[in-house]
């Protein structure tokens, strides 16, 4: 009786292993299910999204009387996003720009110290010159206008995806409904997933005999985007079923919708892929999502199937139908009312153009990056959504890019040589600081940028030549005055055995010359001289307190430059002179803003007293006499008149040229050369020189043609210039104003009290003495 | 009005009123727009903002490097902060840039006091 017949007994076997692998399968279900909750948990309860941090320019600041350079004025306002339009701007982000106006409706600036809504100006132009700026919505002139801060580059994960996050409440209900309509309209009255819609999707599949529709909602399109990878298998359906199915369990449908409107891929720019409405809305219509019309809303809900196939940009009449398309079944569906259908179908949608995202001031951008390292790893920066606000003048990097390649390709068109096969490419570098601050206003690290990364302003070593020089007339002031004589004689100097005979770029036949000419002509010889008659060791310890990271070589070569320098740090060390003998760290990051705008990190200008004022006056009013009667009086023919202090530089076998200009608002320094250290056959003044005296022409905003100041400590004389070559019986030559440190005003003769020695051991230059180091 | 400064519980005096940083309509207009940033950033400072009056002074001499006045009141925000050594470093940028400016002569001599003072702590 208990014995079961063979078939029965196979069927409650076959039963139990059923049951076993059910109970089996069920409690893999539901761990799946669990860890799957915990996952999504994870995701969602931390940073749900990589936002890369963003980097921006300084403000710019506009006035009354300020000389602008209208071309990069427009320029930077295009790369704001700011869209010309015929009529009166009506709306934030348009602009008029006519002959002797701007028309401009702001956007809403929001920086670390200043938060200003959007509003309408017009800034009247009298040629380059503002004449004034008015509030064209009340008529109210103002004084001064920000224009808010340009992007210039953005720290991207591996997935390069852009987005601006915005809240539910945020997006405009025309828009909720037009994305509904096009991908779940029953959103609201399913769980995650719609048999209905899925019936229906299949049904309509099956007529057409193609897909024409999917089922899945917008819980399940989440799930798949947000945490599955593309591929379609049927356990990847499950899993997207069972995600959408615990996002339903676990957030409301409002939060899921937010999500899922942050989420959604809606296009491309160039490398980088455009998610969430709040940055398509800008990358098509360059407003925020809330400023959204019917019309805007369907083209970006018509996107959500094909971003690419249905692009305003790519395929502007197939986005046409399929936006008609789209209003057609609001319409239907009762979403909107007829005569807003009717007025939406037949508006004309023009999405605003957009520049592929591109680096902008790269090697500024890099050395940015090292300090900012230092505070942040390179995971943050790219998911943190940081704001990081520099000091980088946005109009001036354009212009010193451009400087620097006309300049280059002006020489290499003088000199064919330059470009010959098989060499590399000539190359050269700018950078552009203000000395009392130290902010790094522009940086041009290279010719090309997707060439070569190698940053030449602040990674390069080359010798400085006689831009070195004025570390060494520095270093002689306590015991000379601009007026001394300086020996001209040749000399031979035996520097470890060997013998050195310093020459002359120019050779002249006077056997001296005064210590302002000797400076401002750049005579190697007299600047040996006084080398050392001051001291070669005096001149190392006089250079090391400008902060020079490379080493300084206590040879008589020194003085003529015969040293490595890095450009940034040469800038940094005539910015001491500009800046009454207070150098200023060169600054570049000003605040960083964490992803909620809260402040995190703010930088301040760091000062360091190097010179007492009244000697950095004296070496600014020497360097003045370079740019007025010496090696740098080739800006004057550039048509610049405002006060320039300079000096050029060229080193042995033309293997760099130099040009370091200031005047009291910028210290620009540019330097020309090969990366392999060939000849560019070209000096400082001939290569570097036109290169700083465009840049200085195109910013016009930038110069207010100030004077130096003479600080305390700075007597002015009016002296006799008699002949240097020693001939005092002649009458005065020339009768003029020099400036002195106080307690240091020469006699008569020109010497100064107590610098005796000093003046024993230059006139030894006089005889060409040998002397041994 | 008296503005404290941290360390100490020292107190500042009052500064001038705003109006004396105008300058002559003759001059370049980076002048203009110098002193008016240096107004905002006196009344930040009046405020207690010191953080934003700094970046507004900042400002006003990235515009007019020349303006003493925007190196006075930088100098007089670094000893609210606390930071003589940066306090001093403006304040003798300022000396170069109001020598010659009437009625400011006694002014810099007690804040270079105040500054000496607070380097000695």
């Amino acid at each position: 009786m208990n014995q079961l017949s063979k078939p029965r007994r196979l069927i409650r076997r076959l039963l139990r292993v059923f049951s076993y692998g059910c109970i089996a399968s069920a409690i893999a279900v539901a761990v799946y299910g669990v860890w799957l909750y915990e996952r999504i948990e994870t995701r969602f309860s931390g940073q749900r999204w990589q936002l890369p941090s963003k980097i921006y320019s300084d403000v710019t600041l506009l006035y009354p009387g300020l000389s602008i350079n209208r071309r990069l004025l427009l320029d930077q306002l295009a790369r704001l996003e700011y869209r010309a339009v015929k009529q009166k701007p009506e709306r934030s982000g348009e602009m008029r720009a006519g002959e002797t106006r701007i028309d401009l409706f702001l956007h809403a600036l929001k920086t670390p110290d200043r938060e200003r809504a959007a509003f309408p100006v017009v800034i009247h132009l009298d040629r380059d010159r503002i004449a004034s700026i008015r509030r064209s919505d009340n008529g109210e002139a103002l004084s001064l206008l920000e224009i808010e801060p340009e992007e210039i580059d953005l720290f991207f994960g591996p997935e390069r995806e852009k987005r601006r996050l915005v809240s539910i409440d945020q997006v405009p209900p025309h828009l909720i409904q037009a994305v509904l309509t096009a991908e779940d309209n029953r959103y609201f009255s399913h769980h995650g997933i719609d048999f209905r819609g899925i019936l229906r999707a299949a049904f309509a599949n099956l007529r057409h005999g193609e897909i024409r529709q999917g089922g899945s909602t917008i819980t399940q399109q989440l799930a798949k985007n947000y945490f599955l990878t593309p591929e379609r298998t049927f356990t990847r359906k499950l899993r997207e079923l069972m995600i959408a199915l615990i996002l339903e369990l676990r957030y409301d449908k409002r939060t899921i919708l937010e999500i899922y409107f942050n989420e959604i891929y809606l296009g491309q720019k160039g490398s980088i892929s455009v998610n969430g409405v709040g940055e398509a809305s800008w990358f098509y219509f360059g407003k925020p999502v809330e400023e959204l019309s019917l019309p805007e809303a369907a083209t970006i809900a018509a996107l959500i199937r094909g971003p690419n196939a249905y692009s305003p940009y790519l395929n502007p009449e197939r986005c046409e139908r399929r936006r008609r398309h789209l209003l057609d079944k609001m319409y239907e569906e009762t979403v909107i009312g007829k005569t807003e259908w009717q007025a939406a179908r037949e508006a004309a949608v023009e999405p605003v153009g957009y520049e592929v995202f591109a680096k902008r001031a790269p090697y500024f951008v890099d050395f940015l990056s090292q300090q900012l390292t230092e505070l942040y790893s390179p995971e943050a920066l790219a998911s943190l959504g940081l704001s990081i606000y520099t000091t980088l003048d946005a109009q001036l990097q354009q212009a010193a890019e451009a400087a620097l390649t006309n300049g280059l390709e002006r020489l290499e068109k003088d000199r064919p040589e330059l470009t010959a096969d098989g060499g590399s490419r000539l190359q050269g570098a700018v950078v552009v600081l203000q000395p009392r601050s130290g902010a790094v206003l522009a940086m041009v690290g290279g010719r090309d940028y997707g060439e070569s990364q190698f940053n030449r302003v602040t990674q390069a070593r080359r010798q400085a030549g006689s831009t070195f020089k004025p570390f060494v007339y520095l270093s002689g002031l306590d015991q000379l005055s601009p007026i001394s004589v300086l020996p001209n004689t040749p000399a031979t100097y035996t520097v470890d055995g060997k013998d050195w005979q310093p020459r002359n770029f120019s050779e002249t036949h006077r056997r001296a010359y005064r210590l302002r000419e000797a400076l401002a002509q750049s005579i190697n010889r007299s600047t040996v001289h006084l080398a050392m008659a001051v001291g070669v060791d005096q001149i190392v310890d006089t250079a090391a307190a400008f902060g020079f990271s490379t080493p300084l070589p206590p040879y008589p070569s020194l003085a003529l430059g015969a040293v490595d320098v890095i450009p940034i740090e040469l800038a940094r060390a005539y910015g001491v002179f500009a800046a009454g003998g207070i150098q200023a760290e060169p600054l570049t990051i000003r605040d960083v803003l964490g992803g909620e705008g809260e402040p995190l990190e703010r930088r301040d200008i760091q000062l360091k007293h190097v010179l007492p004022p009244a000697k950095a006056y004296l070496m600014t009013s020497l360097l003045e006499s370079v740019i007025q009667e010496g090696t740098g009086k080739g800006v004057r023919s550039w048509g610049i008149r405002f006060p320039v202090a300079g000096k050029t530089g060229t080193t042995n076998n033309y293997r760099d040229a130099w040009f370091v200009g200031y005047t009291p608002d910028l210290l620009m320094l540019v330097w020309v050369g090969f990366d392999d250290g060939a000849s560019i056959g070209a000096s400082g003044a001939q290569a570097a020189l036109p290169i700083w005296a465009e840049l200085a022409r195109a910013v016009p905003h930038r110069f207010a043609g100030l004077e130096f100041v003479a600080p305390p400590g700075i007597v002015r004389k009016s002296v006799c210039l008699r002949d240097t070559e020693g001939a005092s019986i002649w009458p005065c030559q020339e009768i003029r104003e020099e400036v002195f440190l106080e307690g240091k005003v020469p006699d008569d003769a020109g010497i100064l009290p107590g610098a005796g020695a000093l003046i024993q051991r230059l006139l030894k230059g006089l005889t060409g003495e040998k002397e041994k180091r | 009005m008296v503005v404290r400064v941290p360390s100490g519980g020292k107190t500042l005096p009052p500064q001038p009123p705003p109006a004396e940083t105008e300058v002559p309509r003759s001059q370049p207009p980076q002048l203009h727009a110098s002193a008016e940033l240096t107004r905002k950033g006196q009344t930040l400072l009046d405020q207690g903002r010191v953080d934003a009056a700094i970046r507004e002074f900042e400002r006003a001499v990235s515009l007019n490097p020349n303006n003493g006045q925007g190196y006075y009141h930088l100098a007089r925000a670094w000893m609210v902060k606390g930071d003589f050594r940066q306090a001093d470093s403006f304040h003798q940028l300022a000396e170069i840039h109001l020598q010659d400016e009437p009625g400011w002569a006694s002014r810099l001599k007690a804040q270079k006091a105040d500054i000496q003072k607070g380097l000695d702590r």
